[in-house]
């Protein structure tokens, strides 16, 4: 049993100090996907970490008529606490389905964003809603988009030496959205996806649209969107089976019941639009 | 004291080379079968199962030593850090096809004329069902403490059966029975999975104990406990029925294999009892059926809700109401001309004793949950569905099935069952049995007998804590049991007090002995007993709905009505049937044990869950009016021998297809839906 | 390293490794049994805990998380009159338990009825799959909650109206 250095940061500068000198050191917020699935009495952690949960730059969340800004160090309960005034219906959903209220109280977004295993299930929301993340680090804060999390393999592509800070997610009005949780698990397991979708359509045209589905891979098919981007609505049942088919085949590397069901779940979306 | 850890074989099937543990500081030592004072076995309804596999490993994860010592973190690491190499075999795994050298114990009756029935019949079905493994999560993960007190041995254990703890221990030391002395600790909700388990653990603590002359304590994690106790046994149900031109069951061929996993320690009651139940609630003039326990190199397994007889009955439900649909025929009336009646041919020979309340139990079902309306509708619906997308995919399913008096424990020692009862000057009663753990609510059942017997207020009377220094060896409690055998035996203890209550002075205290005469009986293909003696018989009603985009089944709702006798506490008992609705629900749904998958470290421990209860669907459960005289009955079982049979008629309609094991993989699901 | 923190009241300290687990530092050192160190995925409910008002399980959170917080144990919460209410109101809908739930039942509702004082039952059975159970009747619990919440509900009127 490897016995940690912890170090207890009191601001985010003393914190990019610390990950400054020692490259590396795990950042350590509600710690839910670092100890998901360690069942022996001593917790298995690296050599150096650091906790960040109770750094005061990444506890707060706030909003503005133009976006949605949240601290990585948020718990997921606080999220939900927002209201429903202030908290895009998409992203809502998709939190209020992780695992149970007591995880939620301790589980951070910044957490749920930076799993290096999977794609946890506010990434799918978060993608079709564009949202940016802050990261600093000792050349200074940039801010990316959360799509630019998936790498070319569509697995998780967090980048490393970097400490997530803020969730932005701009508030834009959707005429049509959809959240689904897929697996019947709480759990994150192989068989677990979350597909989101929303659009927006202006006299009967369809302006945008965005489709995100991620389990232990993601997949947004920003061409596929682009072909849809235009049509007029309602769209035909030929339509939307066909953008549903080509999704599917994208989608192949998840397995068949995975793709089975993302498929059916744009057909579904899609279908939305019809009405 | 000690704490305990124990260390396990990587291996399924092997010879043990070498055990090489890391240096162990002073105050750890480790415990290997020599330093087993007694015997180094178990055993469990004749099946022995090593306390410490010595040489021969049967399955992965099987204890061959332990290491005892003060600091439990300590002790994980060091138990974790013991190599243990063997010699590899070939382990046995197949169990739905199998060698005979794997067959533990083997069941068969025939009846009538089978072949004949077969040959001349209008038509014939057949299909294989299955039921996977299912993980207990029992309020409590198992564990054992052990400490001299005096010249006893002191044993703490949470078990359904302290005299089998006791038994076990002394075998285990050496010692006589007399010198052990087991106390029981809160047993909670076990769902049969503490039957003779705990016993091991109870050596396990005992030898550490001895070994290490300080009172010890094992105690398994949560995920120790899912990897490495005995689960629900797996089993592959094959029936072949035939019907005649009238639609009646004229034969039925049905074989039943259970995969008892390694020793099978439960392995002849569950074959029995699968046996027993391989005809569920229906006449079946000409009957063979074949029940084999497959001994194979996994985990041990056996009861679950019950011991064999739920194997059975979801397979003959389902089968009922898949030969009803290939009829046209809506399941409520195939099963109305086939139930069994006062007369009917049973599978002992005897005719059927008593009438088997279907129809009031369909017509309370029916009425509460439009079952057929339903039915036909869903049935219309999916005749002429083109697609998935193209109307609701729905479908309801009907189950009616029983809880037997339960199991018979034949094959043990004494089969010689006692309960005590005293009368004090106070006139409080109190009873004692050793069947008081983990019986809930069957205590008010006990308690009420007691109290309309002496005329005392049900207040007045209270059930000892089952230590065995203090009560009598009434065997184990089990659901059934618990009433069709303790209970007689605390009216029978009640009365005799009662006979001598106002000629002799309070206190006055009255046993009662029953000995089991071997109830069924096994012989050359014929089986005799009344199987169905204090039956309890329920019907479910479950609907589903399947996900237009997910194809994930949502259960709807589920109706359960039971003939439970009388019924001591109604609300109770509901809430009780409730939950048990909810356990089998997860069982279709969700759970699903895979013992391969869980022999090694990983996620499939994590993975598993109950069903969250914001997923239950309204679950409604109705009693049918009983007479005065109605006798005392077990229903615990009931909800894991009705609901996963309904469930998976109900998504076979839903779907379109034929499943015939539970849970169904969305695959299937899929496959079902995709092809037009 | 060694913390301090709040716990149940009372200002204490421990020292801990990082590699300790809050359940098991409140349990051992401690000696907190009220909460059990079971499943050690924050899955069963044994070993909930109040964490700055967050009812949080505590077997996933490691000791050195509750450094300088405030910490509250069943055996800190059964003095409240929170846990009154809810206990009583599981008394009030006749739910039986079996014994080894009941108290983190009683917290989950209790933490639930804090933040929603008039939970829907869908609320009240989603906060309850935090402790689930196979002893668990949904009926049963969604009728006990509410009679927590009615409890509850009638207290603070009194106090307020004082």
């Amino acid at each position: 049993m490897l016995v940690s250095d912890v170090h207890f940061p009191k601001d985010l500068t003393e914190a990019l100090d610390i990950l400054r000198k020692r490259p590396g050191t795990l950042v350590y917020a509600g710690g839910t996907d670092i100890l998901r699935e360690q069942a022996s009495r001593g917790l298995e952690l690296p050599a150096e970490l650091i906790y960040v949960r109770d750094l005061p730059e990444l506890r707060r969340a706030g909003l503005t008529e133009r976006f949605l800004e949240i601290g990585a160090a948020v718990t997921l309960s606080e999220i939900l606490e927002l209201g429903e005034a202030a908290l895009p219906p998409l992203l809502a959903e998709a939190i209020r389905g992780v695992a149970s209220p007591t995880i939620r109280n301790l589980a951070t977004i910044g957490g749920n964003l930076a799993s290096r295993s999977r794609f946890m299930d506010s990434w799918p929301a978060l993608a079709c809603l564009d949202a940016l993340i802050e990261l600093r680090d000792q050349g200074g804060a940039t801010w990316m988009n959360v799509n630019r999390l998936v790498g070319a393999d569509g697995r998780p592509a967090f980048p490393e030496g970097a400490l997530l800070t803020r969730v932005r997610v701009p508030i834009e009005r959707w005429d049509a959205w959809l959240l689904r949780k897929v697996g019947l698990s709480d759990y994150p397991a192989p068989e677990t996806a979350v597909f989101a979708f929303s659009a927006r359509a202006e006299k009967g045209i369809l302006v945008e649209v965005r489709i995100a589905f991620a389990g232990e891979s993601a997949l947004r098919s920003q061409a596929l969107e682009s072909s849809l981007i235009g049509r007029s609505l309602p769209l035909s049942p030929r339509e939307s089976s066909s953008i549903a088919s080509e999704y599917r085949g994208l989608a192949s590397e998840f397995g068949d019941n995975l793709s089975l069901q993302f498929g059916a779940l744009v057909d579904g979306a899609l279908g939305l639009l019809s009405r | 004291m000690v704490y305990v850890a124990t260390v396990r074989s990587p291996s399924a099937r092997g010879s043990i080379r070498s055990i090489r543990f890391p240096r162990l500081p002073a105050g750890y030592r480790s415990i290997l079968p020599a330093d087993i004072p007694g015997r180094n076995r178990i055993q469990s309804f004749g099946a022995e199962v090593p306390i410490l596999a010595h040489d021969k490993v049967s399955y992965a994860g099987e204890p061959v030593a332990l290491i005892a010592g003060p600091d439990p973190v300590l002790l994980e690491e060091l138990a974790a850090a013991t190599k243990v190499t063997c010699d590899e075999e070939e382990p046995y795994l197949n169990w739905e096809s199998f060698s005979s050298d794997q067959v533990a114990v083997k069941r068969v009756a025939v009846v009538g004329d089978p072949d004949l029935a077969f040959s001349i019949a209008a038509s014939v079905f057949e299909e294989s069902y299955t039921s996977g493994a299912i993980e207990h999560y029992y309020s409590e993960p198992q564990g054992a403490a052990a400490a001299y007190d005096y010249d006893k041995i002191a044993v703490w254990s949470a078990t359904q059966w302290p005299y089998h703890v006791r038994d076990s221990v002394a075998l285990a030391l050496g010692c006589r029975a007399e010198e052990v002395s087991v106390r029981p600790t809160r047993l909670g909700v076990h769902l049969d999975g503490k039957l003779w388990y705990p016993s091991l653990l109870a050596c396990h603590a005992a030898i550490a104990s001895i070994a290490c002359g300080r009172p010890a304590k094992i105690v398994l994690t949560r995920e120790e406990d899912f990897r490495f106790s005995p689960k629900r046994a797996r089993s592959s149900v094959n029936v072949r029925a035939a019907l005649g031109s009238s639609g009646l069951l004229s034969a039925m061929d049905v074989r039943i294999a259970i995969n008892v996993g390694a020793y099978g320690p439960l392995a002849e009651e569950i074959v029995s009892q699968a046996v027993l139940a391989c005809t569920g609630a229906y006449a079946c003039p000409n009957l063979r059926v074949e029940g084999y326990a497959v001994v194979t190199n996994t985990l041990p397994a056996g009861a679950f809700g019950g011991l064999g007889a739920s194997h059975s009955l979801f397979a003959v439900e389902a089968h009922a109401n898949r030969m009803a649909a290939a009829a046209g025929e809506d399941p409520a009336d195939w099963k109305s001309r086939n139930v069994l009646r006062k007369g009917s041919p049973l599978l002992t020979g005897e005719p059927m004793g008593e009438e088997v309340p279907y129809e009031a139990i369909l017509s309370s079902l029916a009425a509460a949950s439009d079952y057929r309306r339903k039915y036909a509708c869903y049935e219309l619906v999916r005749k002429r569905r083109s697609g998935r997308s193209d109307g609701p995919l729905r479908g309801i399913g009907l189950s009616f099935a029983y809880q037997g008096a339960g199991p018979f424990l034949s094959g043990d020692a004494s089969n010689s069952y006692t309960v005590e009862a005293t009368l004090d000057k106070d006139l409080k009663v109190r009873i004692l049995t050793s069947a008081a753990g983990g019986a809930g609510l069957v205590m008010d059942v006990w308690r009420q007998s007691a109290a309309q017997i002496l005329g005392v207020e049900i207040e007045s009377v209270s059930i000892a804590v089952p230590d065995t220094d203090q009560v009598p060896d009434s065997g184990p409690s089990t659901l059934s049991r618990n009433v069709s055998v303790i209970n007689r035996l605390v009216v029978r203890a009640c009365e005799a007090v009662q006979k001598r209550r106002f000629r002799d002075p309070l206190p006055l205290t009255a046993r009662s002995v029953y000995r089991v005469p071997k109830p069924i009986k096994w012989e050359g293909g014929q089986v005799s007993g009344s199987p169905f003696d204090t039956a309890a018989w329920a019907g479910a009603v479950v609907e589903v709905e399947l996900d237009s985009w997910t194809m994930e089944p949502k259960p709807l709702g589920i109706w359960l009505c039971v003939d439970g006798g009388q019924v001591v506490s109604p609300e109770r008992a509901a809430a009780s049937l409730r939950s048990g609705v909810a356990d089998a629900l997860g069982a279709c749904l969700c759970e699903r044990f895979s013992p391969s998958e869980a022999a090694a470290p990983g996620s499939a421990y994590f993975r598993y869950g109950l069903l969250p209860l914001q997923a239950l669907p309204p679950i409604s459960i109705a009693f049918l009016p009983q007479g005065r005289r109605a006798p005392v009955k077990g229903i615990g079982e009931l909800p894991f021998d009705t609901v996963p049979a309904a469930f998976l008629s109900a998504l076979s309609q839903a779907a379109d297809s034929s499943f015939s094991c539970l849970p169904v993989p969305y695959a299937r699901i899929f496959g079902a839906l995709e092809t037009p | 390293m060694t913390i301090s923190l709040i716990l149940n009241g009372e200002d204490v300290s421990a020292k801990v490794r990082s590699v300790d687990r809050l359940a098991d530092l409140l349990r051992d050192t401690f000696h907190l049994i009220g909460l059990r160190s079971d499943c050690r995925c924050g899955r069963c409910g044994r070993c909930l805990v109040f964490l700055d008002g967050r009812l949080v399980p505590s077997c996933i959170i490691p000791a050195f998380a509750a450094r300088g917080k405030e910490v509250v144990t069943i055996e800190g919460y059964a003095q409240t009159e929170d846990y009154a209410d809810v206990k009583a109101g599981f008394a009030d809908a006749g739910v039986s338990t079996c014994g080894f739930c009941e108290e983190s039942k009683i917290m989950a509702a209790g933490a639930l009825l804090e933040r929603r004082p008039r939970p829907t039952p869908r609320e009240i059975l989603e906060q309850m799959s935090s402790a689930p159970c196979r002893c668990t009747d949904p009926d049963a619990i969604v009728k006990a909650v509410l009679a927590a919440s009615d409890r509850r509900a009638r207290r603070l009127y009194r106090r307020a109206g004082q």
